[in-house]
């Protein structure tokens, strides 16, 4: 018995503001929605620069309260609008001075439904994510949205297994990956990782990459966005290097079942010999 | 004409020739490698040969300096195991009457071939004969090689396009030949149809396992240049010898960089993918059943979906693929015939396709800063079969429109029903009685007075469009009514009809239709 959904990723190069950064994404939901799309999700910090090619404080007025602040009262208003569920990959400020790389999980009739803070903070040339963020510390939360569970992990996250492991182990069937990574770095990873953890979790995985290179530095961002089955087969195809691009695709959430009848992964796991993988 | 060398020879066809059948071989060990391929036939008597070898020689001794030494005989063979001999073959008569049974064992433990024979005879007709079937074979190699570079070369420096290149290689390789980008989309294909048309139909199942080894006679090189790869070429099913195909293969990804190099982009080779497919649907001259499977191998989704055939005019291909990947819309996007862009939408079913196509044509306009760019759309299809038909009509919607009166505003789509008696005209428009129609009630404008031509008939045109509306034609001429008044009792002086008359009137603008259609 199938169960499909439409889902939506969108990719998009920095349009040099964050008000026009916003209304470009505004403008992509409603295509979206136009399309039937009724989950949608973002890029990495999606309103602003990649700021973390640099190392300046003056990007930390791009982060603000989640769920109190302006953006995300801004999206819930057109989730419902839209009947859309909406993942946004946002710049979140708990505090002044404690600031977390964050997704926030809106369901389709505009309800806040949490967040996800992305645990694994990564500081290498380009991307000099520590002077920004404090590492996540609020689990590993599934959303049960109008459209199914969807879980986040947010781009350097993806090195991990571990938490992708969490997700799966939480119920999610979708996860989203929202992400910032550059040609030069990343490039033979990007289809082989998140394929390789659907497979081993057994659900749907929606990659989004920024496109083009920003005034901040050289990072090029290669978008090439997709989704992906638990068989680790592209949905459709995989989305342009370069352009801005609204991938909307049908995903058929019954297919976890009938690979997870055919792949036990879950009941052959043996959490009891991996002591030493949670060893400080 | 398959282009193809002789096989490499190999251990077990060196033994079946007259000169080695004359002096009665045997296998006494390694009978399981007797397909090795001999690369090079060399006789040797030193015990320490091995040294000298470089792999795949097939040696040839008495072994008179191995005589009485059971460890010299064992190291002797385990040496050539080393080097990666194909084989020994051992002369007996000199030094051994009967095969040594030390070597036999050694060679039979590493798995190399051995062989001796009963009636030796001179090793420099073995080797002479050997070695000229090798160096004819290697030389057939350089010469096919530099044939096929200098074809494909003459092509590319004559301007050929990329097809007559794959035709080309196509030729010589006697199978289908695929070029794909990275994301497996096929940009283009070569080979007798009904065999490209089979590997086309499991196009998703096989290319996925590119990557893989080269059994079969799938044979693929990557298509690259100054550190980026963009795609490949594969043969498919090639019947020749493996090392034959991958040198073909690889004369035909070297021309194909060159050409795309001095050509142009990976881009606008999908675009020409896209034209060449959009262009044999609307033609009719293959029946479009054939073509489903190239349509699904260059992306575009055609199970259980509701297709919308497209014609923009004077639409850019590389923009309109730009607002279908904005919008997140699959399509294909090709220029059919100048200033008319085919865009071919492909929606779930369950899709709003009227909405759909209406956002489509409301963002180019705002994306393209040109406010009057006319989308011309056919009615959905939900068959394939229907497509070409539907190509058809949006062409034919688009042509009318581009006939309409300039000034006048069109909605952002325009469907067959909008264009009204302009779209019966457009079909109409090669008809001899129609053109002859045209001539004679228009013959007073159109006697070769340029003052006629060039003022009276515009405002004709816009006076008619407008539903002779006096101050509108007036307002868009930038005239006064006066002014206007004037120019309408010349063009009826010269028609010598009434304007006021509504049968005249129409039938002065039918017939003008019927001119500007026939000048389109």
């Amino acid at each position: 018995m199938s169960r499909v959904i439409r889902a939506a990723i969108f990719q998009t190069a920095w349009t040099g503001d964050k008000e026009s950064m916003i209304q470009v994404h505004e403008q992509a939901a409603r295509d979206a929605a136009a399309q039937g799309a009724q989950v949608m999700c973002f890029q990495e910090l999606f309103y602003g620069p990649y700021f973390c090619q640099v190392q300046d404080k003056a990007f930390y007025e791009y982060a603000e309260a989640i769920p109190d602040g302006p953006i995300v009262k801004r999206f819930q208003a057109l989730a419902r609008e839209l009947n859309l569920v909406l993942v946004l990959p946002m710049y979140e400020e708990e505090q002044p001075g404690v600031l977390y790389n964050t997704a926030a999980v809106i369901d389709a009739d505009g309800t806040y439904l949490g967040k996800y803070r992305k645990h694994h903070i990564p500081q290498v040339p380009g991307f000099w994510e520590k002077f920004y963020f404090r590492p996540g510390n609020a689990g590993w939360p599934v959303f049960d949205t109008a459209v199914g569970k969807i879980g986040v992990y947010i781009c350097y996250d993806r090195h991990f297994p571990e938490g992708w492991r969490a997700l799966g182990l939480g119920g999610a069937e979708i996860v989203f990956n929202p992400s910032a990574t550059s040609r030069g770095l990343s490039r033979y990873l990007w289809q082989l990782e998140q394929p390789a953890s659907a497979v081993a979790n057994e659900y749907f995985i929606g990659a989004i990459n920024r496109v083009g290179v920003e005034d901040l530095g050289d990072n090029d961002f290669y978008g090439t966005s997709y989704f992906v089955d638990p068989e680790a087969q592209f949905v459709g195809e995989v989305a342009s290097d370069k352009e801005t691009e609204l991938v909307v695709r049908d995903l058929d959430l019954a297919k976890l079942r009938e690979v997870r009848d055919r792949w036990q992964f879950f009941r052959d796991r043996r959490p009891d010999a991996y002591g030493p993988l949670t060893a400080p | 004409m398959t282009t193809a060398l002789e096989p490499a020879l190999s251990v077990r066809q060196v033994l079946t020739l007259d000169r080695v059948l004359a002096g009665e071989p045997e296998v006494v060990a390694g009978a399981g490698q007797l397909d090795r391929p001999v690369r090079w036939v060399h006789v040797a008597e030193a015990p320490d040969v091995g040294v000298m070898l470089t792999g795949g020689e097939m040696v040839l001794t008495t072994g008179v300096l191995l005589a009485g030494d059971e460890e010299a005989q064992a190291e002797y063979i385990r040496s050539l195991h080393r080097a990666e001999a194909a084989a020994v073959v051992l002369g007996l008569g000199r030094a051994f009457p009967t095969p040594p049974e030390v070597m036999r064992r050694a060679a039979e433990r590493c798995g190399l071939p051995m062989v001796v024979l009963h009636r030796p005879f001179p090793f420099a007709e073995l080797t002479e004969e050997v070695q000229s079937r090798l160096v004819r074979r290697k030389f057939a190699a350089v010469s096919l090689s530099e044939s096929v570079r200098t074809a494909l070369t003459g092509l590319i420096t004559a301007g050929a396009p990329l097809q007559r290149l794959l035709d080309e290689i196509a030729q010589h390789a006697g199978c289908p030949l695929v070029v794909t980008n990275l994301a497996h989309r096929v940009l283009a294909t070569a080979g007798e149809r009904p065999a490209v048309d089979d590997v086309l139909r499991d196009w998703e199942r096989i290319s996925r396992q590119a990557g893989g080894t080269e059994g079969d006679g799938w044979i693929r090189a990557e298509l690259g240049g100054r550190g980026e790869r963009w795609g490949r070429i594969v043969l498919c099913g090639y019947r020749g010898d493996t090392a034959t195909g991958r040198l073909l293969a690889d004369r035909a990804a070297e021309a194909l960089v060159l050409h795309r190099m001095l050509g142009g982009t990976a881009h606008s080779w999908e675009e020409q993918s896209a034209q060449s497919l959009l262009t044999d649907l609307v033609s009719g001259v293959v029946p479009a059943r054939q073509l489903l499977p190239r349509a699904r191998a260059a992306g575009l989704p055609v199970n259980r979906r509701t297709f919308v055939p497209l014609v923009v005019r004077d639409g850019d291909p590389a923009q309109l693929d730009r607002v279908l990947r904005m919008l997140g819309l699959s399509g294909l996007v090709a220029e059919l015939a100048e200033g008319a862009t085919a865009v071919l939408l492909s929606l779930a079913r369950d899709q709003d396709a009227q909405a759909l196509t209406a956002h489509f044509a409301t963002r180019l306009r705002s994306e393209s800063g040109v406010r009057r760019t006319v989308v011309a759309a056919a009615e959905p299809r939900i068959t394939w079969e229907d497509v070409p038909a539907g190509l058809r009509e949006a062409r034919h919607v688009a042509d009318a429109v581009a006939q309409s009166a300039t000034g006048l505003d069109l909605p952002a789509v325009v469907r067959l029903r909008d264009v009204h008696l302009r779209g019966l005209i457009r079909l109409l428009r090669d008809d001899p009685h129609v053109q002859a129609f045209a001539e004679r009630e228009l013959d007073g404008l159109l006697c070769g007075d340029r003052h006629a031509e060039q003022d009276l008939l515009p405002v004709l045109r816009t006076y008619l469009a407008t539903g002779r509306n006096k101050s509108h034609t007036a307002q868009l001429h930038h005239v006064s009514r006066p002014a206007l008044y004037r120019r309408l009792e010349a063009i009826e002086a010269r028609l010598g009809v009434d304007l006021d008359d509504f049968e005249q009137a129409a039938s002065v603008h039918i017939a003008l239709l019927a001119h500007d259609a026939q000048q389109g």
